[in-house]
């Protein structure tokens, strides 16, 4: 490891609008370590990243030096022509063509290059893969590779490009424990050579493995940057969390009866062994890491996937839920975490957003719809959750992200459920009406619904839930009443599993009370 | 999908077989080399258009103003010819110059102003067929010179088969055999070539990787107009006179071959290997009903259950492959 | 986003179109008679159009709509010649064309659920399901017909086709009627409302718990019954049925469609827009021929209206917000 190093970026900030994403963060790379990029969901990273390829740009200001001198990154290829290569977790490949082109296609486009030398593409494909001591079919179509082969692809077109800092988002997070030790090597052969890596995951075990130092973000600032040496997994994590709480603590409402029961439902590839149990009038909070498998467990309670095992009983019934439209019929409703794409449905009027969940219920005798109740429908909803402006006929897509998510909420209140599931309720959404979306959602359990809220923010999680649940790589690793449960104590468990003496053998046992 | 793709071009191979199969055991004329060499013949038009077919398919888009462009070429090059006579060059430079500026037209629609392949190819099909058959009236051109007649007429390779009689390799066939070279090359060997692939793999990565994607669709566009217009020479070299209706409903038979040959209409696979496939299976079928006297409506009802089957059979591999893969590492 | 003037355009456009051939030639368009035979020609082609846009209000195409015409049109002429022995009494002709009638409905139904079971349950995409169900249409019509047309029908039959009631032509009341009908589905029951809401977004519509599967069916079904009332209209104005009857309405129908206004990604798009996106080729159609204009200048002004109205439209959406969402519902769109 030399000690001038190759990238540098200063007083790098962007701002979104209503969201500084980042407040001058700096960054500093050598050449051949791994420098690990550290912090919670929504600290930043990802943004940065997105600057050092192109993607975005930072805001006045920002200095990015590579090799001392001043450079502008201002699209992808830019990127590329300075050495920096990104390995994005979908790895941007192409699927239908072989393996020996994937790895060459890019330096040809860049050389500018009309025809296809087929030799010297097999040749440049053979020489990565033997630099990176790894064998692979040429000839074959990359879509028949598993993915962890397809992420060494990605890794050989890098270096094809004779890349100088790899940045790699997440690369451990589909690969199984064999193939991460094998990803690892690599890395190492690549450092040896001078090649340096940005390493970008939630998995500190791995960081701790592989990295040389950490530059931690939290909040879109910068924290620090420190060496290996310098941390241990503790210490890591509490420099990642200690994000002010900037919601107020809600008062708990009494809960009542249970009302669903989940026992160990599993799905291949989504969870596995899942059991809680959720009683009217509380909200559950669920919370984890991106990618740890909330998602997926809500949505087999919502029919869309259905759990291989495992039972749900809906109060004292078992049900079988295979389409959202049966979950609907069991008074279940799911409020998506991708509003725009999964919520509404932008192009339409507010009003026709709110009533799709109803309109069988708002047909005359002729089995049309009836406008005088749909109108009315609307209004009630719009009038109780305050959406504005108040013009049902405006287009969903014109609204403020707040008054986009009450639309959501509203379609699924008319349906008056039982259970209200309700993913990343705040994303993207201004402090005053994340505030309000709390309130609702806590008068709606003093009203006997069961709500599960899956969120990644914490001080939500800790403000808003009456019990936590913790899921870590698609299992349940813990459960905290609010009162016992602190932002440290969620993180441990979100990042490195339920203690090994803790863990259960068929789950977590739900019901404490 | 490219290995899935494979296997549809090694089933439609088979199928081909063993249709050629039956068939000649149902015909002792089907693989008489005199009638082989008609089927090729009469088939190279079709053969022609579905090579840039297939491009366009692999890109993600259509074209279905095809048909109009072809039967407009063939009357260009018409009445070029017998009203200012000409020589075969210019007749080809007059095809295919006209060819590419139609392509250019449709390729520019939809690389720049972003509407979808469908909507400009049907307003550019009705444009090209109203300005020709209002141009026309419907009328026949006949009085082709000789020369060009002659041309039509050149056989290479003469042989003599085992009846008896002489038989010679017809020109367009060879027109047909120089396009699928030249098609294949330019899709092998060409950066462009392999961006159309790309494009249609993933356009998002495509971009990323630094791709020029209108350029490539304009040029994928164009290069239809090219082959067209040597489609437009090579029909008219056998038909000896231009019949401005001669291609109405075409389009749908040329995209029906490259999906036969396993090119997926999203885009991404194909092959001109398939394509040729393709091609030849409904020649051969064509060819294998008249000799065996069932009736060629069959050959609609056979190519319509095949598409439904062949896609219907992939959707389900593909959605059975996405529902394998798992979506969370999950700890055991 | 200027959604209900667009129809509004297409109005002021067929009205001026309307007055320019009546004050060009007056005697001969305005004459009843050619008002009649306009309002014979037109509704064949105005029920595939709106067949056709109500698939296309999904995001999909419907390839096979004019051969399910065809073939459910052929079906019905063979019961209607099989059953005819000339000048039988009324009561008899009268439950032949009840049973044809039927035989036409039927048949078009089982195409519209041959499509509307590959398309929603299957999954594969529109244009690839109609393109091997037109193929296949069109060769189990061949296959009825040995490529001759069916004809020798009870002559009650003739009046759907040629009949007047008053002075109005029974095809345009069919039109009429079944215009109304479509708009009713579409704007005032569930079923339409879920049609817009899936052309717009299929994945937030489904996750509405709404049945996007079911929807689809019942789209090309419907599609195929608005198909089945054009061929009944055309194989009693032609007092035959043949396999090539239709099939130029194919892409006019999706210019039509697309002229009047709905949006080809699906979504957006009225039965007003599309009966006067007819109208108005009607118009030019007749009124160019009037004045002794080649036919063939309508599919050119078609195509180029076509291309231009797009264009238009691309211009003014250039830098106006509309879009990138309308990017996002078309991934969603594809995500599916």
């Amino acid at each position: 490891m030399s000690e001038k190093p190759f990238l540098q970026l200063k007083n790098i900030s962007k701002t979104f609008p209503g969201v500084k994403a980042l407040d001058k963060v700096q960054l500093e790379i050598l050449p051949g370590e791994v420098h690990a990029l550290v912090g919670e969901n929504g600290a930043g990273k990802s943004t940065l990243i997105k600057i050092l390829s192109g993607v975005e740009k930072p805001d006045p200001g920002a200095e990015i030096l590579i090799d001392g001198h001043p450079v502008n990154i201002r699209q992808p290829l830019d990127a590329n022509q300075q050495g920096i290569a990104v390995i994005y977790q979908d790895f941007s490949l192409f699927p239908n063509l072989t393996v020996a082109e994937n790895i060459s296609f890019g330096k040809e486009i860049s050389q500018g290059r009309r025809l296809v030398n087929w030799n010297e593409n097999r040749e440049t494909a053979t020489k990565t893969l033997e630099e990176l001591g790894i064998e692979l079919d040429l000839h074959l179509p990359l879509e028949r590779l598993p993915v962890a082969k397809q992420q060494l692809v990605a890794i050989a077109r890098a270096l094809a490009f004779k890349a100088r800092l790899i940045i790699m988002d997440e690369p451990t997070s589909s690969l199984s424990r064999g193939e991460v030790e094998n990803l690892f090597n690599i890395i190492r052969s690549l450092t040896q050579k001078g090649i340096a890596i940005l390493f970008v995951s939630h998995r500190l075990q791995e960081l701790f493995t592989i990295a040389d130092r950490f530059t931690v973000l939290r909040d879109g600032k910068y924290i620090g940057t420190y060496r290996k040496e310098e941390l241990n997994e503790e210490r890591l994590i509490s420099l990642m969390v200690g994000r002010k709480i900037d919601f107020v603590r809600q008062s708990r409402s009494s809960r009542g009866p249970v009302l669903l029961e989940v026992k160990s439902i599993t799905k291949k590839g989504h969870f596995k062994d899942i059991s809680f149990t959720l009683h009217r009038g509380e909200i559950l909070g669920l919370t984890g890491l991106v990618g740890a498998g909330r998602t997926e467990v809500a949505q087999a309670l919502f029919g869309l996937t259905v759990p291989e095992e495992g039972e749900i009983i809906l109060e004292g019934v078992k049900v079988n839920i295979r389409s959202p439209e049966e979950a609907m019929g069991l008074g279940i409703a799911y409020i998506p975490e991708g509003r725009q794409r999964e919520g509404l449905v932008l192009r339409q009027p507010v009003a026709q957003n709110i009533s799709v969940t109803m309109l069988r219920k708002l047909r005359s005798k002729l089995g049309l719809l009836d406008a005088e109740s749909e109108r009315r429908l609307v209004e009630e909803y719009m009038e109780a959750l305050d959406i504005r402006p108040r013009l049902p006929q405006m287009l969903a897509m014109q609204l403020s992200g707040g008054n986009q998510q009450k639309v959501v909420l509203a379609k699924w209140l008319a349906t008056r459920p039982k259970i209200l599931i309700i993913d990343e309720p705040t994303n993207g959404i201004d402090v005053g009406a994340k505030a309000e979306i709390h309130k609702l959602l806590r008068r709606l359990a003093e009203e006997g619904m069961g709500i599960i809220m899956i969120s990644s923010e914490l001080p939500e999680i800790l403000a808003v839930s009456d019990r936590i649940l913790v899921m870590r790589r698609g299992r349940l690793v813990g459960e905290f009443t609010s009162e016992e449960a602190t932002q440290e104590k969620i993180m441990n468990r979100a990042f490195m599993g339920a203690p090994a003496g803790l863990r259960p053998k068929r789950g977590l046992q739900g019901d404490r009370g | 999908m490219r290995q899935l793709s494979k296997s549809k071009e090694l089933w439609i191979f088979i199928i081909l077989i063993v249709l050629s199969a039956l068939i000649s055991a149902r015909s002792s004329v089907f693989l008489r080399p005199d009638n082989l060499i008609d089927l090729l013949k009469n088939n190279a038009v079709l053969g022609i258009m579905a090579l840039g077919m297939t491009l366009i398919i692999i890109t993600g888009g259509i074209d279905v103003s095809v048909g109009a462009v072809v039967a407009v070429l063939t009357v260009i090059i018409g009445k070029f010819m017998v009203t200012l006579g000409g020589n075969l060059f210019l007749v080809f430079l007059v095809a295919v110059g006209s060819g590419v500026l139609l392509g250019l037209f449709n390729g520019a629609l939809i690389a720049f102003a972003n509407i979808p392949p469908i909507v400009v190819t049907l307003g550019s099909m009705s444009i090209i067929n109203g300005l020709m058959l209002y141009y026309t009236n419907g009328a026949w051109i006949s009085n082709i010179p000789s020369w060009f007649i002659d041309f039509g007429q050149i056989t290479l390779f003469k042989f003599t088969d085992t009846a008896g009689n002489t038989v010679g390799v017809p020109i367009q066939i060879f027109i047909f055999l120089a396009m699928v070279l030249l098609t294949w090359a330019l899709l092998k060997y060409t950066l462009v070539g392999r961006a159309v692939y790309a494009i249609g793999g993933n356009l998002v990565s495509a971009r990323r990787v630094g791709i020029n994607i209108a350029r490539t669709l304009i040029f994928v566009y164009a290069y239809m107009g090219f082959l067209a217009g040597v489609a437009a020479v090579t029909h008219t070299s056998i038909m000896r006179q231009v019949d401005p209706n001669a291609f109405l409903g075409f389009e749908l038979q040329v995209i029906a071959a490259v999906v036969l040959g396993g090119a997926s209409l999203t885009g991404g696979t194909g092959s001109i290997i398939g394509t040729v496939f393709g091609v030849l299976f409904m020649a051969v079928l064509n060819n294998g009903l008249i000799l065996t006297h069932i009736p060629t409506f069959w050959q609609k009802i056979i190519v319509g259950l095949i598409i439904i089957l062949a896609v219907s059979f992939d959707v389900l591999q593909r959605k059975r492959m996405e529902k394998s893969l798992p979506k969370i590492d999950v700890e055991n | 986003m200027s959604r209900t003037s667009k129809e509004r355009v297409l109005l002021y456009v067929f009205v001026g179109l309307f007055a320019l051939m009546s004050l060009i030639s007056p005697n001969k368009f305005l004459s009843p008679g050619n008002l009649q035979s306009m309002a014979t020609q037109l509704p064949e082609l105005g029920l595939i159009s709106l067949g056709m846009m109500v698939v296309i209000l999904t995001g999909g195409i419907d390839l096979s709509i004019t051969y399910t015409a065809a073939l459910s049109g052929i079906v019905g002429a063979l019961v209607l010649s099989a059953g005819y022995t000339g000048g039988a009494g009324e009561a008899a002709a009268g439950l032949l064309i009840m049973k044809a009638l039927l035989a036409i409905l039927v048949t078009a139904g089982l195409c519209g659920s041959l499509n509307g079971f590959l398309v929603s349950y299957v999954g594969v995409s529109p244009i690839l399901v109609t393109l091997g169900t037109m193929t296949l249409f069109e060769g189990i019509s061949l296959w009825l017909t040995k490529g001759g047309a069916v004809s020798g029908f009870p002559e009650e039959f003739q009046w759907i086709g040629n009949g007047y009631v008053g002075f109005v032509p029974v095809p345009i009341l069919i039109f009429a009627v079944f215009a109304v009908i479509t708009a009713i589905l579409l704007e005032r029951t569930p079923w339409g409302r879920s049609v817009y809401m899936f052309g717009c977004n299929p994945v937030a519509t489904y996750f509405s718990g709404i049945n996007t599967k079911k929807t689809v069916m019942w789209v090309y079904l419907y599609a195929a019954l608005l198909a089945a009332a054009a061929a009944i209209i055309m194989i009693s104005r032609y007092n035959s049925a043949k396999v090539d009857y239709g099939s130029s309405y194919l892409l006019q129908s999706v210019a039509i469609v697309v002229l009047g206004g709905t949006d080809i990604a699906g979504g957006y798009g009225k039965v007003v827009g599309t009966v006067i996106a007819v109208g108005i080729i009607q118009v030019l159609s007749s009124g160019l021929n009037l004045i002794g204009i080649n036919r063939f200048i309508v599919d050119v002004t078609m195509g180029a209206l076509l291309i231009g109205v797009l264009l238009l439209n691309y211009f003014i959406g250039k830098g106006s917000l509309g879009k990138g969402v309308k990017k996002d519902a078309q991934k969603a769109n594809t995500a599916l």
